[in-house]
């Protein structure tokens, strides 16, 4: 149907709301509680737009579209409008802006900028009210910042169906606060994302880094089949400086996510947005010959002659790999031959406490691509019986198994130093999910893919490159 | 009932609220006739010709909400208003206390209308007789088989639930009610959806004042044109009109709508007190804008009349202020009110009607300043027409008529520190 | 039983069975009678029993104004300082109440008798000044009613 924003005529969609028809068509009608993937709040007021022969201003979030609408957002009244919503929401704001992370991503600052007055004209002190107050472990609330939007507490309500938040005490008062200290959500951290103003900060990250200095890249998160999308966040090469040193310079500093209809939608659970802790283990740095550190072309020379001369090899092939990598080993593989029986696994899986599945995003295979592994190499797992008929075993990747090897020798392929099978006749250290590039197929094959965040040190090996090198 | 009263005619004694007594003056034959002799749509179509508007303060013709309502659908709800709370009204009170068998008939005849089979009361959590009397006539009606199951002896069946609020005036708010029926906090709603079409719980939900529907037998006894011809014609029928304040006879009225406002307030409520020279009056409760003495010199309790004034007919709640009070000092009470009663959802109201106590506070206790002024006139602009529900509107209709009426005082107070009038607020 | 489970089975017998969230204000007010004020453990044992999310009992019980969350006096005074109360006496009355007391609005007497606290509007503008003391409802306010009126509570 046609309908008119700003003598402008607009395709619009049956059943669509005006907000999102607006910006469909580029016409951005500014709005704190309004999310296009949460219950309608229409708590804000910032939406209130002109409709022609409505005597009262109408907000936008919670208007369907009908034939021969016709709305002015550029009106004086719909301008005088927010900017007094401007006002009332700066009363009592702090202006926290020097010390407060969301400075430069805020939506709350952006708008004022563009929507409010330049001075307050309130002569009243500022009521005050808890700050920098500890939600949760990894979850920091400062109430004065909040503007009482609800975001977050639609999201725990709907889309967690945690209810872990809600809104107490009435008018002026009002706060958001959390349930009670037991009641807990896989998936807390996205009203960190959700919140327009900084009253709802990541612990982890709080004063790390100013939002400008830093850009983000695509990933894919390797915590489960799901493979959700995600940003990580690097420091921008402009603001890299020799004073911060190597590790500041070099570091990814926080996760968020990146919305994808076809995996994840807007959102990622908490274990997403730890991922780079995940990644800034402790590594295996150097590689290593029968125990002792060695060259990685030691190290390749005598993997290498292990696969040609083993009389029965077998390789357990990694749920972590990218779809290229696989592709890799498979050419390696066919170089090596029939002799070299292979088996699938998944390297990492659930610690105690960790959600298993759920009806949200969560899955019980707790790596990206056992798809991707299956499509190639079928389902056989390695047993101790199965592990007791071979002389050689590469396993690639990390090792959780508790599978009894035997006295075949093992060849380690492993970026990190988390414990690994009995002491390996080889070991060569890989690069980590953020210093290589490629796709994952998560567990309905969908092909993801994740760029390299940063350049991969001297000692860790592209498993790309090293199965090129290990081929006869 | 007699042919112009609907309310106010029999004797008020400490029995005349019974069962029995009710019965003697002609109860619940109304009901009888709905459901022997009339159709729903019978009894709905009497009430729209009546003309009736909703009596809780917004006036909407009641016919109107009633047709709004899918009677089909598988669940719907009647839920009686009686929160009143709106500063200056005490009606429903004298409803509740001397007919309460009025409010029970009228939510049965209009249950029958609107396929309603529970139907609930909301009353304010404060009310002590007029909660013990709605119960007990709620005992009597249960056990005369006029509530509960094959009401007199017909098909029709209706349960009465009273549920008590918690100290919240924004639940008197139709959608805030429901939130608060379903055991949330009184946010009000967005609307659309209006509670006609997804109330409680998301089904049909008629909400209505007790006023409203205890108007409601007298008009299916004598006939939807009977009352369209009482008072006003474009609103019309009678209306129980509380006055109080400085007057000498504060008590609630029925009169016909379109009586004029000079006559009740020195008539029949026999004039100020100490016979002070008038100086205001809220003629709808407080959320009404305050007209000055010269004003109300033509006026008419009639919607079409206050609101050529630049006021509203209101809840009927007349206010009346005499001469030597100090209008900043009852602002402040009113703005102190507003702010305390915010429910807290929506920016505008939640922020500015703090804002603007703070600013009349401040004024009243001497420390106001010129700057004031401006923002007391700016802050009202920024939040009427804008927030989720009329509380908004409500609280920023006595600062902007206070502002426009009595500037001087605010400018005096201002300039000297001090009230004109001494801080006065008794007569 | 518990006196909460108790009154939780005879209000679900009065509302229709699809209406248990209903129950948290009437449950809550039920053990305000019984204890004088709750604590966030009220709400979470109302939200047991009726199934709501623990946070909507305590948003509840955190925005109702007759839900106390502090204690209280034996008795509870709430003298309505709203406008007509204001024009027929009701600074007057609060005054005589705080010196009579010992208190100002807010606070409850060293005895532990009296709660003294300022309202709104009670809906009984036209016997104004009025009060409530606990259930009771009391208006037609002067200094020597209210003395009256506190002689006769023990």
């Amino acid at each position: 149907m046609k309908i008119t924003i700003n003598n402008r005529s607009i395709e619009a969609r049956e059943g669509e709301r005006l907000i999102d028809a607006a910006l469909r068509h580029g016409i951005e009608i500014p709005h704190f509680c309004y999310h296009p993937h949460l219950p309608v709040s229409g708590n804000c007021r910032m939406c209130l737009v002109k409709v022609e022969n409505v005597p009262k201003l109408m907000p936008a979030c919670n208007m369907h579209v009908a034939a021969n609408l016709k709305v002015d957002t550029a009106a004086p009244e719909v301008a005088r409008a927010r900017q007094m919503v401007m006002q009332f929401l700066m009363l009592n704001h702090p202006v926290d802006c020097g010390i407060c992370d969301k400075a430069g991503e805020c939506r709350l600052q952006d708008y004022e900028f563009e929507y409010g007055v330049p001075r307050s004209r309130s002569l009243e002190p500022k009521h005050r009210k808890r700050k920098l107050h500890v939600l949760s472990e990894r979850i920091q609330l400062d109430n004065e910042r909040c503007i009482l939007c609800s975001r977050c507490v639609r999201f725990t309500r709907e889309v967690s169906k945690s209810n872990m938040l809600g809104i107490v005490e009435r008018g002026g008062h009002a706060m958001v606060d959390r349930a009670t200290a037991s009641v807990d959500d896989a998936y807390s951290d996205n009203v960190i994302g959700l919140c327009p103003t900084g009253a709802l900060l990541s612990t982890d990250f709080l004063y790390k880094s100013r939002s400008w200095f830093l850009e983000p890249v695509r990933s894919v998160c390797t915590g489960c089949a799901r493979g959700c999308s995600v940003e990580v966040w690097r420091r921008k090469k402009e603001w890299q400086m020799r004073l911060l040193g190597e590790e500041r310079n070099r570091s990814a500093y926080r996760i968020t996510a990146l919305p994808n209809p076809e995996v994840n939608g807007p959102w990622i659970c908490n274990k997403g947005f730890d991922l780079h802790k995940v990644m800034a283990r402790e590594r295996v740095s150097s590689a290593q010959v029968g125990g002792v550190p060695a060259s990685v072309d030691q190290a390749v020379d005598r993997a290498k002659n292990m696969l040609a001369e083993a009389n029965s090899p077998a390789a357990m092939v990694s749920a972590q790999a990218s779809n290229e990598e696989l592709d890799a080993f498979a050419a390696l593989a066919k170089a090596l031959g029939p002799r070299l029986r292979i088996y699938v696994r998944e390297d990492c899986h659930a610690a105690p406490g960790e959600v298993v599945e759920d009806n949200l995003l969560i899955k019980a295979d707790k790596n990206p691509n056992s798809f991707g592994v299956r499509e190639r190499f079928g389902s056989t797992r390695l047993d101790a019986a199965a592990a007791s008929q071979h002389d050689l075993i590469l396993i690639w990747g990390e090792w959780q198994e508790s599978v009894d090897l035997g006295a075949a020798t093992v060849i380690h392929l492993t970026a990190f130093a988390a414990a690994g099978p009995q002491k390996p006749g080889v070991l060569i250290p890989l690069s980590t999910l953020f210093e290589r590039s490629g796709t994952f197929s998560n567990f309905e094959g969908k092909h993801n893919r994740f760029d390299a965040v940063f350049a991969k040190p001297e000692f860790a090996q592209h498993a790309t490159d090293l199965f090129a090198r290990l081929a006869p | 009932m007699t042919p112009d009263s609907v309310f106010h005619n029999f004797a008020v004694t400490n029995t005349s609220h019974s069962l029995e007594a009710y019965r003697a003056r002609g109860g619940y034959q109304a009901l009888e006739k709905a459901l022997t002799k009339l159709a729903p749509s019978d009894v709905e179509r009497e009430v729209t010709q009546s003309g009736l508007r909703g009596r809780g303060g917004a006036n909407f013709p009641v016919g109107a909400k009633w047709s709004f309502v899918n009677k089909k659908s598988p669940v719907v709800y009647l839920c009686c208003n009686a929160d009143e709370g709106e500063p200056g009204t005490f009606k429903d009170r004298w409803i509740l206390e001397h007919t309460p068998h009025q409010l029970i008939e009228g939510m049965l005849i209009a249950a029958y209308a609107l396929n309603v089979r529970h139907a609930f009361i909301y009353i304010r959590g404060e009310f002590d007789l007029p909660l013990r009397r709605l119960q007990s006539a709620l005992e009597e009606a249960r056990t005369a088989r006029l509530v509960g199951e094959q009401i007199l002896g017909s098909s029709f069946a209706c349960d009465i639930l009273v549920h008590r609020g918690a100290g919240a005036y924004v639940c008197g708010e139709e959608s805030s009610l429901l939130n608060s029926l379903e055991g949330r906090k009184g946010y009000p709603r967005n609307k659309p959806p209006f509670p006609a079409v997804r109330g409680l719980y998301q089904a049909p939900t008629v909400v209505n004042n007790v006023e409203t529907l205890s108007d409601v037998p007298w008009i299916i006894a004598r006939g939807g044109a009977a009352y369209a011809a009482l008072g006003n014609k474009a609103n019309p029928g009678t209306r129980l009109f509380g006055i109080s304040g400085h007057v000498k006879k504060p008590a609630v009225y029925e009169r016909p709508t379109g009586y004029p406002l000079k006559r009740i307030i020195f008539e029949d409520a026999g004039g100020i007190l100490g016979d002070k020279p008038l100086k205001a009056v809220i003629p709808g409760g407080s959320s009404t804008p305050v007209l000055t003495a010269q004003e109300i010199e033509n006026i008419t309790l009639d919607a079409a009349s206050l609101q050529q004034a630049g006021s509203m007919l209101g809840s009927g709640g007349i206010i009346v202020i005499a001469e030597g009070t100090c209008m900043v000092r009852v602002l402040h009470v009113l703005t102190r009110f507003y702010s305390h009663e915010s429910c807290g959802q929506c920016t505008p109201c939640r922020e500015g009607t703090a804002w603007m106590n703070d600013i009349v506070e401040r004024i009243g206790s001497g420390k106001g300043v010129r700057a004031d002024l401006e923002n007391l006139q700016n802050i009202p602009a920024g939040i009427s027409g804008n927030t989720l529900c009329a509380l908004g509107d409500a609280a920023s209709m006595p600062v902007v008529s206070f502002l426009k009426k009595f500037r001087p005082e605010f400018e005096y107070f201002i300039e000297h520190g001090r009230s004109l009038h001494e801080g006065r607020l008794e007569a | 039983m518990s006196s909460l489970q108790q009154k939780f089975e005879e209000l679900s017998r009065t509302y229709p069975p699809q209406m248990r969230p209903s129950l948290v204000l009437p449950l809550l007010q039920h053990l305000q009678e019984e204890k004088g004020f709750l604590t966030s453990d009220d709400a979470l044992a109302v939200a047991d029993c009726t199934g709501v999310p623990p946070v909507q009992a305590l948003e509840v019980l955190s925005w109702y104004t007759m839900l106390y969350r502090k204690p209280v006096g034996r008795h509870v005074i709430k003298v309505c300082h709203n406008i007509t109360c204001s024009l027929r006496g009701a600074e007057r009355m609060v005054n005589h109440l705080q010196r009579k007391l010992g208190v100002k609005p807010g606070e409850t007497t060293a005895d532990g008798r009296f709660t003294l606290l300022t309202v709104e509007c009670l809906a009984s503008c036209g016997a104004a000044p009025s009060m409530q003391i606990d259930n009771t409802h009391h208006d037609g306010l002067s200094e020597a009613r209210i003395d009256r009126i506190l002689e006769g509570i023990t």
